[in-house]
Formats: C-alpha cells, structure tokens, sequence
C-alpha cells in the first residue's frame, strides 16, 4: 500500500464508511502495523484540528452577527431586553 | 492490508460525499433563532453569575454544537431547536465550570444531551492549534471548506481555482498529509518531552 492509499483508508475508517469486513481488517492492521497506527493517531488528530479551526470560524461568523443585531436600530428593543437581564441600563 | 485501486478509492470517495447531506452553514439564517434562543440563555447565564460576554460565548458554542448534531443526523433532537440550544448551553456551562455542577438543573430531554469529549482543546492542543493555524493555513482552510462544510471536489474547483476535480483531489490529501506530518511530529515532541 502507499502512503496515500493508506491516507484514504484511514479517512474513510474516521468517518465511518468502510464496510464491516473491511473495518474489520483495518482494525487487525492497526494491531500488527505499528507504523499504520501511527499515521492513523495523528490523522485522526489532524482532523480534531481542522474541526477546531472550522469552529473557530463559525464562532467568529457568529460574532459577526451579534454584532450585526446589537447595532442594529430596527432592533433597539431586542437589545434592551438584554442590557435589561444583566442590568446594564 | 487492504488491497484497493485508485479508481476503487475514488468511486468510494463519491459515494462518502453522497452521503453527506445536510445543507452547508449559513450565518444569516440565524437571526431569528439568534432573537428567539440568546435572551433565554443571556437568563440562564445570569443566574449563575455570568456577564454579557460570557453568555455570548456560551450561546455561540451551543448554536455550533447544535448545529454539528444537526449536521449528524442525531436522532435525539426532538425538542424544539431553541430549547435544545438552551439545554447544550447549559452543558458547556458544567464543562466549563464544574464546580456549579450541582446548582444547574436539568430537565429529562437536556439530561439526555452529551456534549463531544473534546470539544474544548487542552494546553497542549492548543499549542499545537496555534502552531498549525500559522504554518498550514491555506491547507487548514481547505481543508475545512471539504470536511465541514461539504463542499463537492467541483466546489473546490470553482472556488479554489483548481484546473479540474482530479488536482483538487490530489491537493486535498497534500494538505491531510502536510497537516498530518506537523501533528506527527509535534505530538512526539510533546511525548518526548513529557518522559
């Protein structure tokens, strides 16, 4: 196997879709390639990162709009309700 | 090992995509639950002593929970969307504050919501989010635009720039691979230097 197809393997084992005998020997080369668990450990973190940077993203489109809201003058009372719950005003 | 053709790889990797179904994130579809669902969170936060700011990382982090259960099809939603916000609201609240575990009260549906393990990152993690987030951003951001917001190899192309579906493909797993081999190496680093 290459390097790459051992890539896509362990991608398609992360997210679910290898078939039950397949996932079944992957898991048995797990066991006996210690240089295959190594490259599955670290994708698998690989791809914890990458869903933290996404969320990082989506966290900061969200700041956005709560920007977007808060100065908005057509939503002046929605603000107020919430100054109003941390007695702001 | 298993024995597949790049061909066999491929056709695979149509049918993953195939599956993926749900509709991509849109921030400004959110301005009506962002009214209806922060105020009862922003009340909650209160309650237990937070501030303004507090209640609005809170709430982000419950909107992008709920939106990445939604994403995987869970089948426990069966509430109403703004009452399951609240209640992943209040999880990440215990997560984040353990301590006031026993002052924050749960109703059946929110006892029943489990939050992902690492959602947060540990110091570790973070240093290693740090380091990557500067040295593989472009990848980072390709990455990303593939496996969470499930844009299609051709999307990729469109939007990247890519000459066709094949070098989008193959960029891709660069990308795995560079991110993969810096993760690799830092977390051997990390080991060697906790032993």
């Amino acid at each position: 196997m290459t390097l790459r197809n051992n890539t896509k393997l362990i991608e398609r084992y992360i997210e679910g879709s290898l078939n039950p005998s397949d996932k079944v020997l992957f898991e048995a080369n797990l066991i006996v390639s210690p240089s295959l668990f190594e490259q599955y450990r670290s994708q698998k973190k690989a791809f914890e990162m990458v869903q933290f940077y996404h969320r990082k993203k989506l966290r900061e489109e969200l700041e956005t709009l709560h920007q977007s809201i808060f100065n908005d003058s057509e939503k002046i009372g929605f603000k107020l309700k919430i100054h109003k719950i941390f007695k702001i005003i | 090992m298993l024995h597949y053709t790049n061909r066999d790889l491929e056709q695979m990797e149509v049918k993953v995509k195939v599956k993926k179904g749900p509709e991509p994130w849109n921030v400004n579809d959110l301005t009506e639950t962002y009214e209806v669902a922060f105020p009862k969170v922003a009340r909650f936060v209160k309650k237990m002593g937070g501030t303004l700011d507090d209640a609005k990382d809170i709430f982000h982090d419950a909107v992008i929970v709920y939106y990445e259960f939604a994403m995987k099809g869970h089948n426990e939603i069966h509430s109403s969307e703004v009452a399951y916000i609240l209640g992943i609201a209040k999880h990440l609240w215990i997560r984040k504050y353990k301590s006031q575990r026993d002052h924050v009260s749960l109703s059946r549906m929110e006892n029943e919501i489990s939050i992902p393990e690492g959602y947060y990152l540990g110091v570790q993690d973070k240093k290693l989010f740090s380091l990557l987030s500067l040295t593989g951003k472009k990848c980072m951001e390709l990455l990303r635009t593939f496996y969470f917001n499930n844009a299609s190899l051709g999307e990729l192309v469109t939007v990247w720039g890519f000459p066709n579906k094949h070098a989008a493909s193959v960029q891709k797993y660069k990308c795995l691979e560079k991110i993969r081999s810096i993760v690799k190496e830092k977390t051997l680093s990390y080991d060697d230097f906790k032993k």
